[in-house]
């Protein structure tokens, strides 16, 4: 039996550079960073001069009532909003739905960081002797999922995924084909990560895998696939997608966005931190045999790229290996040295940001890339946005520590070019 | 201060409830405190008081109005601290 088809009809984030995918999408096409040194107005960076990463202006109080939002930890409270957000953007009645045919599948990589980190505090650098009863549920990383199963009523299946850097990108696939399959009519799908904590700075720091501020520029200091580049940067957020069956999207009038066509999943099965471009490759050959699509009808690749020194020429080697004469023609962007690495919510963050691509036929750049790496020669769209390309599908890759590459396939759907600046 | 304006306290700067809402015949349910808000206001009462709560607490106090009975049992078992209750919070 073929495969039910998967609409993305709504999207919602709370993002470096953006409360909306619009917001988002334009600071990225104008190719302004959110990444900064992270001082100490935010309570939990309390690092001064802090470390740099790309945050969040963000205040639950002004979402959640007091008693509410004590039950929060920062990652449920941005995927609560994003994914209101997602859900409002898909104009989405839940009333009007089959609940028990609606899910909530959600990626992150720590889980509730902050509580995880203030407890640590209350317990050893307060000296006290005990922790807030909310603390286990605050920091579970099925905490966000459950929540938002709770606001909105969604009776379907309820999972979390961790996957590290590309959890996210995991539970929109694994959404996807609960879509396809018919176990599910409409997915809320996306993640959350908020890492800008002092402990978890910290662990990131000793991996020795974090960018070099750069002192004179620290907005600049996330270069992928420059020869100059010096590690990933760090970021928080959350973004969420509805995934909906197509015909179930055409009777409610749904406006789709566009088509999730490819998903396809593989391990490197090297070592736990070190990527294979074997792994990658089969991850990105899967998604396209998902999707039915010969590698020529990839117009665009939102790629991985993190800025480490083994990922980007990895990826690198993986594109080629996999698209061959085309890898030199297809636009390859990393909008990480913008938004900076949201981790477990990357996957989702960045897949919205291939959709807008499809919308706005537009690709956005990878800054920073100030001196060409001979080992990294493909045309990462290094001078600025480019339009007009006559997107049709676009690729998100999403590889991980631990070795689960992910990789997904959006392609345009008749009316899903937007020329205007409605969400 | 007695009890219930100190219970008012926490209750209106830590939970978001108002004044006006807390009286002895309120439910701690409309007030939206669950079981583990209720372990948590414990914390607060021991930490207000200084004290340290090792009996069982009951399980079947309703109202903030059983809430005041049962933290002035304890202040009668202990009466020092009805000195420390006019501490502000």
């Amino acid at each position: 039996m073929k495969p039910r088809r998967v609409a993305v009809t709504g999207f919602g984030v709370v993002a470096p550079l953006g409360d909306s995918p619009e917001e988002l999408f334009e600071n990225l096409v104008a190719g302004r960073s959110g990444i900064a040194y992270l001082h100490s107005p935010e309570p939990a960076l309390d690092a001064a001069p802090g470390p740099i990463g790309a945050p969040v202006r963000f205040d639950g109080s002004g979402f959640f009532p007091a008693p509410r939002l004590r039950m929060l930890d920062r990652v449920s409270q941005m995927a609560l909003v994003a994914a209101r957000r997602a859900i409002a953007n898909g104009k989405v009645d839940f009333s009007a739905l089959a609940r028990e045919r609606c899910g909530v599948f959600v990626g992150t990589g720590g889980g509730g960081a902050t509580t995880t980190s203030d407890g640590y505090r209350t317990l050893f650098e307060e000296g006290s002797d005990r922790l807030p009863p909310y603390s286990v549920l605050n920091a579970m990383h099925n905490a966000p999922a459950a929540w938002i199963a709770i606001e909105h009523g969604l009776e379907g299946p309820n999972l979390t995924y961790s996957t590290a850097c590309s959890s996210s990108a995991v539970a929109l696939g694994e959404a996807a084909r609960r879509v396809q399959s018919g176990e599910a009519d409409l997915m809320v799908a996306g993640g959350a990560e908020t890492p800008l904590v002092r402990g978890v700075l910290k662990a990131w720091e000793a991996m020795r895998t974090l960018a070099v501020p750069d002192a004179r520029n620290p907005s600049a200091s996330c270069r992928p696939f420059a020869r100059t580049r010096t590690g990933l940067v760090l970021g928080e957020g959350a973004a969420f997608a509805v995934l909906e069956e197509w015909q179930h999207a055409l009777a409610r009038g749904a406006r789709i966005h566009a088509e999730l066509t490819g998903y396809g999943l593989a391990s490197d099965i090297a070592h736990i931190t070190r990527p294979t471009a074997e792994g990658q490759g089969r991850a990105m050959r899967a998604a396209l045999a998902a999707a039915g699509l010969e590698p020529e009808s990839i117009d665009y690749i939102n790629a991985h790229g993190t800025a480490t020194l083994q990922n980007d020429v990895v990826e690198t080697a993986a594109i080629k290996a996999v698209f061959g004469a085309h890898a030199y023609r297809v636009p390859v962007s990393s909008t990480k040295s913008m938004h900076g690495h949201l981790l477990g919510a990357a996957g989702a963050l960045e897949f919205i940001v291939a959709v807008m691509c499809l919308r706005h036929d537009t690709v956005p750049p990878t800054m920073h890339l100030d001196v060409a790496d001979p080992e990294c020669d493909l045309d990462y769209v290094a001078g600025g946005a480019r339009s007009g390309l006559g997107l049709r599908s676009v690729m998100s890759n999403s590889f991980a520590f631990g070795g689960t590459n992910a990789v997904l396939i959006a392609s345009a759907s008749a009316g899903s070019r937007s020329r205007s600046t409605e969400q | 201060m007695n009890t219930l304006c100190t219970l008012e306290q926490i209750l209106v700067r830590d939970y978001g409830v108002a004044a006006n809402q807390v009286t002895p015949d309120a439910t701690l349910e409309s007030l939206g405190l669950d079981s583990l808000s209720m372990l948590e206001l414990m914390f607060k009462i021991e930490d207000r008081y200084g004290l340290k709560i090792t009996e069982d607490m009951p399980t079947d106090m309703q109202t903030v109005g059983d809430v005041v009975v049962f933290v002035d049992g304890l202040i009668t078992r202990k009466p020092e601290l009805a000195v420390l209750s006019a501490r502000p919070p």
